[in-house]
């Protein structure tokens, strides 16, 4: 059995072993897309955090339309949909649900959690939209609060060892995310986008122990594989959200006859790229690397540390064209898109397709696959 | 006389204003493309859409010319043009423009829709250059920043030495704002705040909240400094607070004449008055206070004539603000029968006061725990929650709860407002989507069946009541 084949057996049990964890008398703590929430607080209280990234079904935004107009990114209506509808157990099997409050579309989630299912245990904190000091403190009061809730909670202690402890694991699943990723620099690709996302999906729902695992043999076999051809197009992939679930664009990518060779996303994946540092205080240390040492987010402001971060990726990862997948009602990311694609062109000389969507796939594929095919021919070329 | 002195002394100006302002009106006139044909149908629209029997209305709108004019013609007098966006926290902006002469602080897009839509009605083009310029229609964006970015774009408002950017409430403001700063190289001081109250919890906040955003407001004024070259007065808070407490005087007289059976001016007007104190930190506003001190005159003696917009005994409804720019939308409530006694403005200032949790050593702090207490700068919940208290200040039949398709604070109230005003104050709600600032889709013709049915649901169970 490979790495991802014992991912998928490992989840096919999970919300069994979930249960039965519950009945131990751990809890298990669902929280919010953005990766904001450390979950090495959540381990430190031997407790069980669950990340919700399912979104892409447009079934569940008629769900989520008896609670919110449809004016909100359809990731976070699809986040509404899954939470009252109870149709995704993972959503109603949390003991308590942390929503980090980044923008106003996760504002949308944590009013429906209160108001509408108040049954539900929740707590909020708050995420600046500026790297400064005064954020950082900021932001660090609200993991403090955070840790707070928690022991309580749990009733157990975090200890300054504990927390050392989930950050060391926490940080060897960013490392090898890291390394993973890395291996498609070089020509060809041992890593496919496909694999990528499904280990980053997975790692929201999966036991942290048995995910390093996973993410340590998948390297193994990466390694091993023969790079595929390096003749196709290499593009890189970005936008706010990439839900488990939504694969119309990396499908229509590959049809298309291009390769996803970088995923740069603020909800859907996980930040990879830096590890909290294991100095003396680690709640600081959290905080630092969370807020300050992460690429921000297109809601951040202003935005330019992402968008130079992208013109790097295009330049380490050879890519020869640059998708900006958004979606529908994000406005952050659509004023973005104006005014990118100058930058992009006078800094790297590529040419940027911008695709949105409502998750609306019978109404979207068609056009989508014109204009991918379309954009890979023109960077073929 | 020139072509505009008509529609010019419609709007309140007095001859001699006219005469010694003229090089500055047809300078302005001139920037804004507005040539003598476009005076009948400006002079029609507004006799059309307000009421021009008051003295004090064709004083506001006057007031919001005077803005319009300060503003145009900024640059080319020596100021400093600081934009702040709408809604605003307006201390910093109140602040620096206490602080000196040179500089003009004015949130650009409410001037244009008060001028260039309500008194010219030649907004659509403006709107249309914002759109083709970085905010497209079809994505729910802004209709204030399509006519902020348009009206920079056209060359008819100066482009800014600064924005003050409101990362407190909206997303889209200030990355609106950097995509000013990515094609024109226009300086920012971001104002970060983060909506992080649990629903329910107003009108508690946590003292981080206040310190945050307080460190954030003084921060932004010591960059206006750097930026501006000035120096932010040190008496420049209790400065700007002299108008704005006349300001909010004539709101409680105002009030307590809205009161009154049959009521007495329309949402229109009242919403001239508002909006000028949310926009303008100059001359605009302290011509607004001079236009209210008439206006309460004239409602007093409409009060005691037992005169008003609506047939006495019409259903009392609450409704957030009128439109800003087509006051058509606004009207369309009085005109199926419903009075408008009361506003998101006036309901805050008469609703419960939450005086500051202590005394703070900084303005900034001190503004932050203002907002914060005052509502919609603290979360969704307590923009509600100032309808709710809405019911108690006035006697209400049921609400217009309008949110805003395009603004995403205001959105997230789309459901939420609606179930939980009915089920705390028992009265009626029509949850109305609107776009308070352009009104090309949400149209009054669009709005109109919704609004009349309401209407008359609303009659039909005063009736009852009454019987």
């Amino acid at each position: 059995m490979d790495a991802l084949q014992r991912l998928g057996a490992h989840l096919e049990t999970r919300l069994g072993s979930l249960e039965e964890a519950k009945r131990q008398g751990r809890k298990v703590i669902g929280y919010t897309a953005g990766g904001y929430l450390p979950e090495e607080l959540v381990l430190a209280c031997d407790a069980i955090p669950i990340g919700y990234v399912r979104a892409g079904d447009n079934n569940i935004l008629r769900d989520a339309g008896s609670y919110i107009c449809r004016w909100i990114d359809p990731f976070w209506r699809s986040q509404i949909g899954y939470l009252t509808s109870r149709k995704d157990l993972y959503y109603s099997i949390a003991d308590l649900i942390v929503v980090p409050i980044t923008d106003n579309h996760a504002r949308a989630f944590s009013n429906t959690i209160v108001f509408y299912t108040p049954e539900v245990e929740s707590f909020v904190f708050g995420v600046p939209h500026v790297k400064d000091e005064l954020a950082l403190g900021y932001y660090l009061d609200g993991l403090k609060r955070l840790k707070n809730k928690l022991e309580r909670f749990t009733g157990i202690r975090i200890g300054k060892q504990g927390l050392k402890k989930a950050i060391e694991l926490c940080n060897r699943e960013r490392e090898l995310f890291s390394q993973i990723s890395m291996l498609r620099k070089a020509n060809g690709n041992v890593v496919p986008s496909r694999d990528f996302i499904a280990l980053h999906h997975g790692s929201f729902l999966a036991d942290k122990e048995v995910m390093v695992d996973v993410l340590e043999s998948y390297l193994k076999e990466a390694k091993k594989r023969e790079p595929s051809a390096d003749n196709v197009p290499r593009v890189l992939l970005t936008g706010s959200t990439l839900g488990d679930g939504d694969t119309k664009v990396l499908d229509l990518i590959e049809d298309c006859g291009g390769m996803v060779v970088m995923e740069e996303f603020a909800e859907g994946l996980r930040p990879y790229w830096t590890s909290v540092g294991l100095e003396d205080d680690p709640m600081a240390a959290l905080a630092k690397a969370y807020l300050m040492e992460r690429v921000c987010p297109g809601w951040f402001r202003p935005g330019t540390e992402r968008l130079d971060f992208l013109v790097e990726l295009v330049g380490d990862y050879r890519a020869s064209g640059l998708i900006w997948y958004q979606l529908m009602y994000r406005e952050s990311y659509k004023v973005e898109s104006y005014f990118f694609p100058q930058i992009l062109k006078q800094k790297t000389g590529l040419n940027m397709l911008v695709l949105e969507s409502e998750y609306d796939t019978a109404a979207e594929l068609g056009t989508m696959r014109t204009r991918i095919e379309t954009y890979i021919e023109t960077i073929r070329t | 006389m020139a072509y505009y002195d008509e529609l010019f002394k419609l709007c309140g100006f007095e001859e001699k204003e006219i005469e010694e302002e003229r090089p500055r009106i047809e300078k302005t006139l001139a920037r804004l493309g507005i040539v003598p044909d476009d005076m009948p149908s400006a002079q029609s629209w507004v006799k059309q859409n307000h009421d021009l029997s008051l003295v004090g209305v064709r004083k506001l709108l006057g007031a919001w010319l005077k803005e319009l004019i300060d503003l145009v013609l900024a640059k080319d007098e020596g100021k400093k043009v600081v934009y702040f966006g709408f809604p605003a926290i307006l201390g910093p902006g109140l602040m620096l423009s206490a602080s000196s002469d040179d500089v003009l602080v004015s949130a650009p897009d409410m001037v244009l829709d008060h001028t260039m839509g309500q008194i010219f009605n030649k907004l659509t083009p403006i709107l249309e250059a914002g759109e083709a310029n970085g905010l497209p229609p079809g994505h729910a964006l802004c209709s204030l920043w399509q006519a902020k970015i348009g009206g920079i774009i056209k060359g008819m408002v100066p482009m800014p030495d600064l924005a003050l950017a409101s990362s407190y409430f909206c997303d889209m403001g200030s990355k609106a704002d950097d995509l000013v700063t990515a094609l024109y190289g226009v300086p920012v001081a971001y104002i970060d705040g983060v909506m992080d109250s649990r629903w329910g919890e107003y009108p508690r906040y946590l003292p981080q909240r206040v310190s945050y955003l307080g460190a954030q407001i003084n921060q932004a004024l010591k960059k206006s400094e750097e930026v501006l070259g000035i120096e932010v007065a040190p008496d420049a808070w209790e400065k700007s607070q002299i108008d704005s407490r006349g300001y909010i005087n004539n709101l409680l007289k105002l009030l307590d004449l809205m009161r009154a059976d049959p009521v007495p001016i329309s949402v229109v007007e009242l919403e001239l008055l508002e909006a000028l104190s949310g926009s303008s930190t100059g001359r605009g506003i302290r011509e607004g206070i001079k236009a209210m001190n008439i206006l309460i005159s004239e409602l007093e003696e409409r009060v005691k004539a037992g005169k008003g917009v609506t047939e006495k005994g019409a259903p009392r409804v609450m409704m957030a603000s009128g439109h800003t720019s087509d006051p058509r939308v606004t009207s369309l409530v009085e005109d199926a029968g419903l009075a408008v006694p009361l506003t998101m403005v006036l309901a805050q200032v008469g609703g419960p006061k939450h005086p500051p949790k202590k005394t703070y050593s900084t303005p900034g702090e001190t503004i932050a725990d203002h907002e914060l207490a005052s509502g919609p700068v603290h979360g969704t919940d307590a923009m509600i929650k100032m309808f709710q208290s809405g019911a108690k200040v006035m006697k209400l039949d049921g609400f217009i709860a309008n949110y805003l398709f395009n603004c995403r604070p205001a959105s997230l109230t789309s459901h939420t407002q609606k179930e939980y005003l009915e089920r705390t104050t028992g009265l009626p709600v029509l949850a109305l989507e609107t776009d308070n600032f352009d009104s090309r889709t949400y149209s009054a013709e669009s709005l109109r069946t919704k609004v009349e049915t309401f209407a008359y649901m609303l009659k039909k169970r005063k009736e009852a009541s009454r019987n």
